[in-house]
């Protein structure tokens, strides 16, 4: 949805500061047929990466997409587990205005960004996995073998094995629910998505914007 | 003097048996998925839950190498006895034989098998992420960019990183 814009605040980005990047990984089984028309489209020159088995939202424990990770100069996160739309989307259905002026914020100023997280803070914002969870990737990537190998009856029991070790991946969900009839954002995300909010929860990582200082 | 049953089967060797699950059926292939890796190893001693490999094949999958002081990745070393018949090395059908899951085991590192089709997947080791969740240091990871470039976040040192995860569903 926002790998357009991305692109647009990249080059201007970029001229006022050379040292940052964007790394953009589409979170896509279906690989380069799904994800790469949008990175065409879009005639993106930051890095740019189709990741079919999911592998950055299970190495930084992100479950939904969109997500954000701030990463310094030395490695350090400053920043992590975000929903981060670079702008607002239909009518404000969904995203938002308040997240790219803090990244503006930290390319200007960089450490010095009242937005910047110190490390309880960035700790506190990741999401903490049961072992059980934990096994829920190894099981996606499982799928993610027989898809590639065209047995859908076996893709469709680990992705669902994934779904159940980690209930808390709107991406497994969603990816198997794109090869479903309902689709990816048919009833059955619907239902999910409506269960979580009126138990007062948010279906995308919250983004707070409070200032450090 | 007569001998009893266990005294003849350690007079045989054959006790040894008895204590490990790995049995000395014939040649089993395996697959195994680890990162971006898809393995395929020809040859697996058959067991029921289990993954014995050779040890050659530990670093295909894993970049870990068998050596006498155990299975090691640069400083880290799994300490395996290799002169005797342990729960993660036995010796059948004249060579060395290495537990795959029970490194993995050893290592914390989650995994899952279709026992069927005999493939293996292995997920994130908890030692890639020690300073991600006692530090807040970003994971290192290395995948394909579309134009096949090998792309690492440690080769983005000095730079200010917007990592974004997004999908077409």
């Amino acid at each position: 949805m926002d790998v357009p814009v991305w692109q647009v605040i990249y080059e201007e980005l970029q001229a006022e500061n050379p040292n940052f990047e964007i790394i953009s990984v589409a979170q896509d089984t279906g690989g380069e047929a799904d994800a790469g028309p949008i990175f065409d489209a879009a005639n993106v020159s930051y890095t740019s990466i189709i990741d079919v088995n999911h592998q950055i939202s299970a190495l930084y424990n992100l479950v939904n997409v969109p997500s954000g990770v701030w990463i310094d100069e030395t490695g350090r996160i400053a920043r992590i587990n975000e929903g981060t739309y670079a702008q607002t989307h239909m009518n404000g259905a969904f995203g938002t205005d308040d997240y790219l002026p803090i990244v503006r914020d930290w390319v200007a100023k960089g450490a010095d960004s009242e937005y910047v997280w110190d490390a309880d803070r960035v700790q506190d914002s990741i999401i903490e996995r049961t072992p059980e969870a934990e096994r829920a990737q190894p099981a996606f990537r499982l799928g993610g073998y027989y898809f590639q190998n065209d047995n859908d009856a076996k893709a469709e029991q680990y992705w669902t094995l994934a779904q159940e070790l980690d209930p808390s991946s709107w991406n497994y969900l969603r990816q198997d629910l794109m090869y479903e009839d309902g689709g990816s954002a048919g009833p059955e995300w619907q239902q999910r998505r409506q269960e979580i909010e009126s138990a007062g929860g948010s279906y995308y990582a919250p983004l707070e914007i409070e200032q450090n200082n | 003097m007569k001998m009893n049953w266990q005294e003849k089967l350690l007079g045989t060797g054959m006790v040894l048996l008895l204590t490990v699950s790995a049995t000395t059926a014939g040649a089993q292939s395996a697959t195994v998925l680890y990162k971006e890796r898809i393995v395929e190893i020809s040859d697996t001693l058959a067991d029921a839950s289990e993954l014995w490999i050779k040890p050659e094949d530990l670093t295909r999958i894993n970049d870990f190498e068998l050596k006498p002081q155990g299975a090691c990745l640069e400083n880290l070393c799994v300490p395996v006895l290799q002169d005797r018949d342990s729960d993660m090395y036995v010796t059948r059908r004249g060579q060395g034989w290495f537990n795959m899951t029970g490194l993995a085991d050893k290592l914390q590192q989650a995994w899952v098998a279709d026992y069927d089709d005999n493939v293996f997947s292995f997920g994130v080791m908890p030692l890639e992420r020690q300073s991600f969740f006692r530090g807040a240091m970003a994971p290192d990871f290395e995948l394909s960019d579309r134009e096949g470039n090998i792309v690492r976040l440690s080769d983005f040192r000095g730079k200010q990183v917007l990592l974004l995860t997004w999908a077409s569903w």
